[in-house]
């Protein structure tokens, strides 16, 4: 299916890729490439393995790859830490954006800025600076500024985190966006604001990936690819009417697909 | 242990008072604790030792730890060096207590001891001269926020006792600081009496250098309508006790207490608490926080009583710990004791290292492992000290205990 | 309807299990020595190295203090004025049940265990012990033909003799306690269970303890083996006869589950607990531990300890294998000046071990009820995790409910979580009830065992009626 011409390097290679955790095999050979300005959907039941793979793009410590190599601008990250995959360009939108009590939003968004910007070679901010430019990004996913002063996520609503997370996408620029079920728990308001955050975060530079149940968010930003996963790998690529047809069909197929190979 | 054998056979102080004659000789029957019993068996044995071994010094050296300047608005007293201390405004007083107000007062406190339980406190007031003895009544309103010194000098063991009773309606803020030296023992005793409406902001800010020991006893009363707020924070101590034994002498009162030790090397510090309601009503929010990092020992033991009387007693106990290296360890033991049925109690305690999945969401973001402990670390202190009143941002608390220890 | 009345009949009657077995027994003179010892270890025929293992025992307990820890209240025990072995006069060797005195399997049949080929349990098999020896054991041959050995400890000392000797005292050593040391020089019979490797034992195994005479205490003992990927439910019962004096109840209980063996022991524990003032009852000192030496193997209590008149007693498990788990679920009801004790202790000491410990106590009346825990976490167990949830409920002014956990960790990588409330029944619930037409005892019951529910769904089935309808007896009038 990946037959249209690329004129640049891609951002991501993923190849062939094993994982597992806990000695429990989770991704069973995925390979996936992302070239700029592309827009991939992977869809899949749960615990297909969808999660799984962003959260091992991210580098999380509790997945341990068993074979295949991750590739972020060439370069294999197989081994980095997951803060150096932030501070290159990678980003992960939690499914479930993690509540930490205790510290200010405020606060973990500047300092996370600021470690993508030194990365960069950009100017760190200091509060004040910080304050502006995040002042300008709240009115992308339409927040309201009394958000910075709570705790991380803490008493926040499904949408409100959801929100909190695109904002940290737009203060981080990314490379890469992963987002993983960000339109679940969203009513259709929400969704719309959260599809309009991303159109206008991502231009031609930038690689998204979304991870999703669901047709609507595909409604709402047109993928380039649908990819649908099963037991841990990708058995089948199409273009957008992939994912209109799984709206009909429905995931039974990809069950029986599993058992056939 | 040269200062028991002392004890034994009376050779301890000359020019007793009264006070230390009644101590002595209470002590000399059995003049350590029973090393089984539930508050002293987890007491690592050498450094409560090494904490017995400095010789008793009543005299205080000029003492060359820089405070951070006084304000203008607080009041400043300094255990063993303000002999007179006599503020008496248009609508506040602070005076000294005298001499017969405070041996009545010792006395009747005295005749409750459980030769166990205040072994602390009778050995403070064996050793304690009248030199370092401080008793204060307080009373009146607007009344500037006090603070009030404790320090050991090197090489020795020093005995500062603090008496303060607050008269009705009288509402304070208090920060006490106890200053370790090296190789120095601290024995500190606090006697407060709240009385009825009254109200007080207490920090207790315990703060040791290399090898200093520190025994800290804290005895607060507390009257009806009272409430008693206490924020602590004992660090870089070898070995360290806080104890602390609350009563609300007739119930309807309130108590929220909100304390934190931290432990690095090989160092041992552990909290004691014993809350106990003579009355119905009561109130209690209580969380304690340990880190123990290294090879270090952090200790809590919680105990609430609720007997009969104490019908709608309202408690809450909670134990949260952080355990950060492998060779560390933390004991915590969280009690309840309750006779009374109309009552909310629950407790609580987590034994655990910091969050995972929120240093692995932090880290998604481009913040390091070491900042990101930090954060959380941070969030973690922070609750205690916001609690802690009077000067605290002068102390520099936060970076004292992410970046010095 | 017919079950209301019998509820009512019950409720006439305090304690149904209080009446006393007129028949023979054979008493060893009272008092404790070396050769009260030898006589009863000649009595019952045992070798050698259990003889030694008795001395070696009884010079430890000699040198041992009573404990006083716990904070208990009661009149020191003269443990020269004991009768350490009784047991019905029978004859010389019994071939089957038929030569069982009729008396005995009456007494069994009126406790609700009838034992005879005709009558017994359909699912379980059952070994009753009646004072110092075990009368009968049920679906012996049922049970071999699995390869699951199932006798008293005496029986089992003769017949397999080699696991006796292996793991006698492994779990709970002769001087783990002043009670253990006592039970290890004097034990008198208990059960024996073994399941070979692979087995999955096809029925409910169950040990019924009986104590008659009043005079005599009860030392039994119980060891559970289960071999690799094996499998066993256990039941236990206890009752015993109103006297006046308090009789002394010290028993040990051992359980071993190899790699990937599971064992599950229940109790539910209705000893005589003493008359309304408090006189009389059984003093319950038992010592039961079970070690998960094996990988992924699992050991679950659950105990509903309704009666005796004091309870010490601390189920526990040492997690040795890796991803071994442990589990306590414990409800104790304390009513009129009865002294409860108990809790567990989980020692994690391999890696990745898992333990549950939910403990719920009511206290009614006079009583003190204590739940007293350890956990700890040791250097080696990385991964690890607790979880505690210890309840009280209050009913009156007069009970009341300790809370004593302790907890210790040296392992970072591991969690512990220990929660602990005390509530009363409130009134709003009550009212609530009743407005919708429940009779007061009856709503307090449904209260008190919607309390207790996450144990009772730990329970075998016939077990958790039995300990819905104890609780309710035994909170009769206590409310109000």
């Amino acid at each position: 299916m990946q037959t249209k011409m690329r004129e640049s390097d891609p951002i991501l290679e993923v190849e062939n890729l094993f994982a597992s955790t806990e000695n429990l095999p989770i991704l069973k050979g995925v390979s996936l490439t992302v070239y700029p300005g592309e827009i991939h959907a992977i869809m899949g039941r749960n615990g297909c393995g969808k999660s799984t793979l962003s959260k091992i793009i991210a580098g999380h410590p509790s997945y341990n790859i068993t074979n295949g190599d991750i590739k972020f601008s060439g370069e294999n990250i197989n081994s980095l830490e997951p803060e150096e995959r932030a501070q290159s360009g990678i980003f992960l939108g939690f499914q479930y954006p993690i509540e930490i009590p205790g510290v200010s939003n405020l606060e973990f968004l500047r300092v996370s800025t600021n470690a993508r910007r030194k990365f960069l070679n950009k100017e760190e901010l200091d509060t004040f600076d910080f304050e502006e430019l995040v002042k300008e990004k709240l009115e992308l996913v339409k927040m309201d500024h009394a958000f910075l002063s709570r705790s991380v996520n803490q008493g926040f609503s499904g949408g409100e985190k959801k929100r909190n997370e695109i904002l940290q996408m737009a203060l981080l620029e990314p490379k890469i966006a992963i987002l993983d079920e960000t339109d679940s728990g969203l009513d259709i308001d929400a969704l719309r604001i959260v599809a309009s955050g991303i159109k206008k975060i991502s231009n031609e530079q930038t690689g998204i990936i979304l991870i999703t149940h669901y047709q609507r968010l595909l409604d709402e930003i047109e993928p380039t690819y649908v990819h649908v996963m099963a037991d841990g790998q990708i058995i089948k690529t199409g273009g957008s009417d992939l994912a209109l047809e799984l709206e009909k069909k429905g995931y039974e197929w990809t069950d029986n697909f599993v058992k056939e190979t | 242990m040269e200062i028991i054998e002392k004890i034994k056979t009376n050779q301890l102080i000359n020019n007793q008072t009264e006070i230390q004659k009644i101590c002595l000789h209470k002590l000399q029957s059995s003049p350590i604790p029973n090393p089984k019993s539930e508050l002293w068996r987890l007491s690592n044995k050498s450094k409560f030792s090494n904490f017995l071994n400095y010789s008793v010094n009543e005299k205080n050296s000029k003492f060359d730890i820089p405070y951070p300047e006084n304000s203008q608005n607080s009041i400043r007293l300094i255990i063993g060096e303000n002999c007179k201390i006599k503020f008496i405004k248009e609508n506040y007083s602070i005076q000294q207590l005298s001499e017969d107000e405070l041996n009545k007062y010792i006395k009747d406190q005295i005749a409750c001891f459980d030769q166990n339980e205040n072994w602390s406190d009778l050995l403070n007031l064996s050793l304690s001269s009248k030199k370092n003895f401080l008793g204060l009544k307080i009373n009146g309103s607007k009344i500037p926020p006090i603070e009030i010194f404790s320090h050991a000098s090197s090489n020795s063991l020093n005995a500062k006792t603090l008496v303060i009773i607050l008269e009705k309606n009288c509402d304070i803020e208090l920060l006490q600081v106890n200053l370790g030296k090296e190789n120095s023992s601290l024995s500190q005793s606090t006697f407060f009496v709240l009385e009825e409406n009254s109200s007080v902001n207490h920090g207790v800010v315990s703060y040791g250098k290399n090898k200093s020991n520190l025994i800290n006893s804290l005895n607060v009363i507390q009257e009806k309508n009272s409430s008693y707020n206490l924020g602590s924070l004992h660090f870089k101590f070898n070995y360290a006790r806080f104890e602390i034994r609350i009563k609300q002498s007739a119930g309807n009162a309130k108590t929220n207490i909100k304390g934190m030790q931290i432990t690095k090397k090989d160092e041992q510090i552990s909290t004691y608490t014993k809350i106990e309601f003579n009355g119905p009503n009561g109130f209690l929010d209580q969380i304690n926080k340990s880190l123990a990092d290294d090879k270090s020992h952090a200790i809590f033991e919680g105990s609430i009583i609720v007997p009969k009387i104490a019908q709608k007693t309202d408690a809450s106990q909670l134990s949260r710990n952080l355990l950060l290296s492998n060779y560390a360890q933390i004991d915590t033991k969280p009690q309840l004791e309750i006779i009374a049925d109309d009552v909310k109690c629950k407790h609580g305690a987590t034994i655990a290292q910091l969050n995972e999945e929120e240093l692995f969401y932090m880290r998604t973001r481009g913040i390091t492992l070491l900042e990101a402990s930090k954060l959380q670390l941070s969030s973690y202190f922070q609750e205690i000290i916001s609690f802690i009143p009077v000067s605290k941002d002068k102390w520099d608390l936060l970076d004292k205990l992410l970046n010095e220890n | 309807m017919v079950n209301e009345n019998l509820v009512k009949d019950v409720v006439k009657e305090p304690y149904k299990y209080g009446f006393v077995t007129d028949i023979e027994t054979e008493k060893i003179s009272k008092g404790l020595n070396e050769d009260i010892i030898r006589l009863i270890s000649q009595k019952k025929e045992e070798p050698q190295y259990l003889l030694d293992f008795r001395l070696k025992a009884f010079k430890k307990w000699q040198k041992m203090d009573e404990p006083d820890w716990a904070g208990l209240g009661y009149e020191q025990i003269d443990y020269q004025d004991i009768i350490y072995y009784s047991a019905p006069k029978q004859k010389e060797k019994i071939s089957s049940l038929d030569e069982v005195d009729p008396k005995l399997l009456e007494t069994f049949d009126k406790l609700g265990i009838p034992l005879t080929e005709q009558k017994k349990l359909t699912n379980v098999a059952v070994d009753a012990v009646f004072d110092s020896v075990s009368i009968a054991t049920t679906f012996r041959e049922e049970l071999a033909e699995h390869g699951v050995i199932f006798c008293s400890i005496s029986e089992a000392v003769k017949n397999h003799s080699n696991l006796i000797e292996k793991y006698l005292g492994t779990v709970v050593p002769a001087s783990d306690n002043y009670f253990a040391a006592l039970n290890s020089a004097v034990f008198s019979d208990g059960s024996f269970v073994y399941i070979p490797k692979g087995v999955t034992c096809p029925m409910d195994l169950s040990s019924y303890f009986r104590i008659n005479s009043g005079d005599s205490g009860q030392f039994e003992r119980t060891l559970i083996i289960a071999e690799e990927s094996s499998s066993v439910s256990y039941l236990e019962g206890c009752t015993a006869p109103m006297f006046d004096t308090n009789t002394l109840h010290a028993a040990v209980v051992e359980l071993i589950a190899l790699d990937d063996a599971s064992i599950k022991y229940s109790t539910v524990q209705n000893w005589y607990a003493g008359d309304e003032e408090g006189v009389g009852g059984i003093f319950n000192f038992v010592t039961k531990r079970g070690k998960c030496l094996g990988k992924r193997s699992k050991i679950s209590w659950s105990q509903v300890e309704t009666g005796s008149s004091i309870t010490w007693k601390y189920p526990s498990c040492l997690l040795l294998g890796e991803e071994s788990v442990g589990e306590f679920y414990s409800v104790a009801l304390t009513n009129n000046l009865q002294q409860a004790d108990t809790g567990t202790k989980m020692i994690h000491i391999g890696p990745k071990t898992k333990s549950t410990i939910v403990s719920k106590g009511i206290s009614a009346g006079n009583s003190i009820n204590s739940y007293r825990g350890l956990v700890k976490m040791g250097t080696k167990a990385a991964g690890s995790r607790n979880y505690s949830q210890c309840d009280s409920m209050l009913i009156g002014d007069q009970a009341s409910a300790n809370t004593f956990p302790y907890i210790k960790s040296q392992q970072p990588n591991s969690e512990i979580e220990h929660e602990a409330s005390t509530c009363r029944i409130s009134e709003d619930q009550l009212f609530y009830l009743q407005s919708r037409g429940i009779e007061f005892e009856e709503a307090v019951s449904m209260m008190v065992s919607g309390f207790c529910r996450d144990v009772f769904n730990q329970l075998p089935m016939e077990f958790a009626a039995e300990a819905d309808k104890l609780l309710a007896l035994k909170l009769e009038g206590s409310v109000g």
